[in-house]
């Protein structure tokens, strides 16, 4: 049973990589759950989540160095943030569709990186903001890399539980049939743009948790945590997992995150395998991982039957 | 009194008037059928009547009221569905998925819209099975739209406008593209939707249909509109419509269905 | 009031090649129907070219010529091989892929030329200023609102008078029309995108002694090519090209007084613009 797998997953993989590695893939996760509610479940193509969860990342961890917020209360705030940025970003961008939308996203991205660059007295610009802190709680020390990463596991299966309520939800159903046919679903009785609008916001709202989690994690926000690149990195895995399937964003993670871990040990100039990497499925493994496993296992079967027959 | 009538709608599209001055008045429980040739403005009218454009002038009323310039997504509500000509389902969702969200929209209250599990909504479940077995497809119910042949999906089509649980029907050529042996199963179901419910005298459903087929338009409809170049040119009763010369010139006269 | 005179000159420089990126980017949008996230590393690319160009040839104006079709070639290669497989892919694919792309050609630039950034001076024959009553302005910038302008009225007279052009304005507006009057649908998809990747490549040549090079240059450049399109209105051609001067003129503007904002601006204009008027400025709809 996947539920088993997904137990099983984290409590092994700290044995299988450092654990601020297997840290960040379950908060990637978190983040390619809320980006695959827009990307796969409702069918719109957002290029600019990384604006979501990077103001939040900022918003939280100012809070959480120059205020000595509570951690939950930070979280919360994150929570909050993704999803006002998400409903700002979806209020502007649901009337349109198509290659429009796309770009209309990721210009917005772009405000808000440029916003960061240049704010440099909160953000820290080029340079980042560094020195946020991780709690100690009730005696427990979440600067411990294994005692955060519990943390962190925690929240994934909380958001991995409260997706999977979602989607099975009419919510669910109803943003699974505006991809299959807009038109269809205005006449059947839905207001469309507002129930894009919801999708935009809960997908803020996930993205948001992953950003104050990241933020704690690394114990800085980058720069990068709100550009465009990291929104294109949470639909390349929100694509290779399998987009429209509720695991898939899981799978996704894992793919990225070691794919630009390694990658990125083996040459400074890794952004280019990276770039390899997203040419390579989109011209050869379309379908994402879960599909291209079922072309070679049938492949497999073919070429041993064939060899059976000779 | 008319459940649904227009008052000298019309729709112009720049210098094309696709609809022009059509009023006609649709009788509760009646079979109302449009015929006219390709282009004469049948679709169009549909569309306003549905709220997908909203008209250049003229009137909607449902039940009395003013229903002019309703929004799609909120003309469901009112009680108006609708087939299209062109199938129009969600392929990759199950039969039971695709009339599950029009059973649904319809349901007095949305609550747990975000977190009850769909399967827990017995009376959209229900409705939705109904309007499957209603079409034929109860069998099919798990599988996806697009895995159905395509005279099942003009029957799911049709079990989507059910499923809303609508006074008006508006049934946009139910019949196209399928085979004899399907338009023969088409008519059936068309005809078993006009009558009554048990002890009521009233037709279930007030129906619009527009169709090419004359034989189906003879055999199911209690009163015909004609439409040539956006305008009504002749209703009645269907030996009416037979014998009228307007007709005969409208659809003899060259541009025949 | 000289400086307001003279950021205004600024602008309109700029402000015709952001109309050249737009112009550009609309046309492979509208035609082709996919998202270029290249778009912007191909002006990067179309800067480098020029720059080593200059430096092989040791003259600008050759350069000037060769460096766009260079990137224009490169367009057909990406179209040939990999665009072209994925018109019917969905979006998805098609912006994963330009996306790829741009980090390969932005991480390319640097193995090839380095991460620093380079500058490069104008011609000889566009060195120093001309004395223009209120201000004493660069020759340079002059001839790159005179050549950019002399593009984009080329680029539009192609689209508007030649047969062709209508063409190409036929296949934005309804591309199964165009297929079925027998003209061959995939030689027009390859042109646009030759075309597109021409003008953003001329555009990245004649930037190159105004701003210098840098590799993340195609990044900024690709931002502002979405809003000039955004403020156009979708495959609007002179929607695109006065959006560009509008925007080139209004960051200029803004630059003299408040230069930290004068990128964001950009932004914040665009998103103004759209909350009042979705269908941005020129747009139909």
């Amino acid at each position: 049973m996947k539920n088993i797998a997904i137990l099983a997953a984290i409590l092994l993989l700290p044995l299988a990589v450092r654990p601020a590695i297997a840290t960040e893939i379950w908060i990637f996760a978190i983040f390619g759950l809320g980006a695959n509610l827009l990307i796969g479940y409702t069918g719109l193509l957002s290029f600019g989540q990384a604006t979501f969860f990077g103001s939040a990342a900022y918003v939280a961890g100012y809070l959480l160095k120059y205020h000595g917020l509570n951690v939950f209360a930070a979280l919360g705030a994150g929570i909050g943030v993704g999803a006002v940025s998400a409903l700002a970003v979806g209020y502007l961008c649901v009337q349109r569709s198509g290659i429009y939308f796309i770009m209309l996203t990721f210009a917005l991205n772009q405000l808000f990186y440029f916003v960061a660059y240049q704010w440099t007295s909160v953000t820290g610009g080029e340079d980042g903001m560094p020195g946020i802190p991780r709690p100690v709680l009730l005696g427990v020390d979440f600067r411990n890399p294994l005692v955060y990463y519990g943390f962190v596991s925690v929240f994934f299966l909380a958001s991995l539980w409260a997706m999977k309520r979602i989607v099975e939800s009419p919510i669910g159903k109803i943003l699974q049939a505006i991809r299959e046919n807009e038109v269809r679903a205005a006449a059947v009785g839905y207001d469309v743009p507002r129930f894009k609008l919801a999708a935009f916001v809960i997908a803020g709202a996930f993205s948001g948790l992953a950003g104050v989690l990241y933020a704690m994690l690394f114990g800085i926000v980058p720069l990068e945590a709100i550009s465009f690149v990291f929104s294109g990195n949470v639909v390349f895995a929100t694509l290779i997992g399998g987009s429209g399937s509720l695991y898939g964003p899981i799978i996704g993670s894992f793919v990225f995150i070691w794919l630009s871990e390694s990658v990125s040990l083996l040459w400074e100039r890794w952004p280019l395998l990276l770039g390899v990497a997203f040419v390579i499925v989109v011209l050869f493994l379309r379908g994402g991982v879960i599909e291209a496993w079922s072309r070679f296992v049938a492949w497999k079967m073919r070429w041993r039957s064939s060899k059976r027959a000779a | 009194m008319a459940l649904l009538e227009t008052r000298s709608l019309s729709k112009s599209f720049g210098a094309l008037t696709a609809v022009d001055g059509v009023s006609l008045a649709v009788e509760a429980g009646t079979l109302h059928s449009i015929i006219g040739p390709n282009g004469a403005g049948k679709t169009t009218l549909f569309n306003l009547l549905t709220g997908a454009f909203a008209p250049s002038s003229g009137d909607i009323l449902l039940d009395g009221r003013r229903i002019t310039g309703t929004p799609a997504h909120r003309v469901a509500h009112l009680g108006i569905a609708r087939s299209f000509q062109r199938t129009n389902v969600f392929p990759a969702l199950s039969l039971l998925d695709n009339v599950w969200v029009a059973a649904f929209a319809r349901s007095p209250s949305w609550s747990g819209l975000l977190w009850r599990h769909t399967g827990r909504y017995p009376e959209a479940v229900s409705t939705a099975r109904k309007a499957l077995a209603d079409v034929g497809l109860a069998g099919k119910a798990d599988q996806p739209a697009r895995a159905i042949s395509h005279g099942e999906q003009r029957q799911l089509e049709l079990a989507i406008a059910l499923a809303a649980s609508p006074r008006v029907l508006l049934l946009d050529e139910p019949a196209a593209g399928l085979s004899p042996d399907e338009t023969r199963k088409m008519v059936a179901l068309v005809r078993s939707l006009k009558a009554p419910a048990p002890g009521q005298t009233q037709g279930r459903y007030t129906i619009v249909l527009i169709e090419h087929k004359m034989d189906i338009i003879m055999s199911v409809s209690d009163r015909i509109s004609v439409m040539h170049f956006g305008r009504l040119i002749a209703e009645g009763t269907p030996a009416e419509i037979q014998r009228d010369p307007e007709v005969r010139r409208a659809y003899l006269g060259g541009v025949a269905a | 009031m000289n400086l307001f005179f003279g950021q205004i000159l600024n602008g309109i420089a700029t402000g015709m090649l952001y109309a050249l990126m737009g112009l550009g980017l609309a046309l492979i949008a509208g035609i082709l129907n996919i998202p270029n996230f290249a778009h912007g590393a191909l002006f990067a690319v179309g800067a480098y070219l020029a720059v080593s160009a200059i430096g092989a040839l040791g003259n600008f104006w050759i350069a000037l010529l060769v460096a766009p079709i260079g990137v224009a070639l490169l367009g057909l290669l990406i179209e040939y091989l990999g665009i072209r497989r994925l018109y019917a892919a969905g979006h998805d694919y098609q912006l994963l892929f330009t996306f790829g792309l741009s980090l390969i050609l932005a991480e390319g630039i640097i193995l090839v030329w380095g991460p620093v950034g380079i500058s490069q001076l104008p011609p000889p024959a566009l060195r120093g200023g001309v004395d223009l009553g209120f201000t004493f302005y660069p020759k340079y910038r002059l001839f790159v609102m005179a050549a950019a302008g002399l593009l984009v009225v080329g680029t539009w007279l192609f689209l508007e008078k030649t047969r062709y052009g209508a063409i190409m304005r036929a296949g934005i507006e309804n591309k199964e029309m165009v297929s079925l009057l027998g003209i061959d649908i995939h030689r027009l998809f390859t042109v646009a995108f030759a075309l597109g990747a021409y003008l953003a490549g001329i555009a990245g040549a004649l930037t190159a002694p105004i701003r210098g090079l840098s590799p993340g240059m195609g990044v900024d450049m690709l931002g502002i090519a979405f809003v000039v399109v955004a403020l156009g209105g979708m495959g609007n051609i002179l929607g695109a090209i006065a959006a560009g001067l509008l925007i080139g003129v209004a960051q200029a503007v803004v630059a003299a007084y408040w230069t930290e904002a004068s990128v964001a601006v950009i932004y914040l204009v665009m998103a103004a613009v759209l909350v009042f008027r979705p269908q941005g400025l020129f747009g139909t709809r």
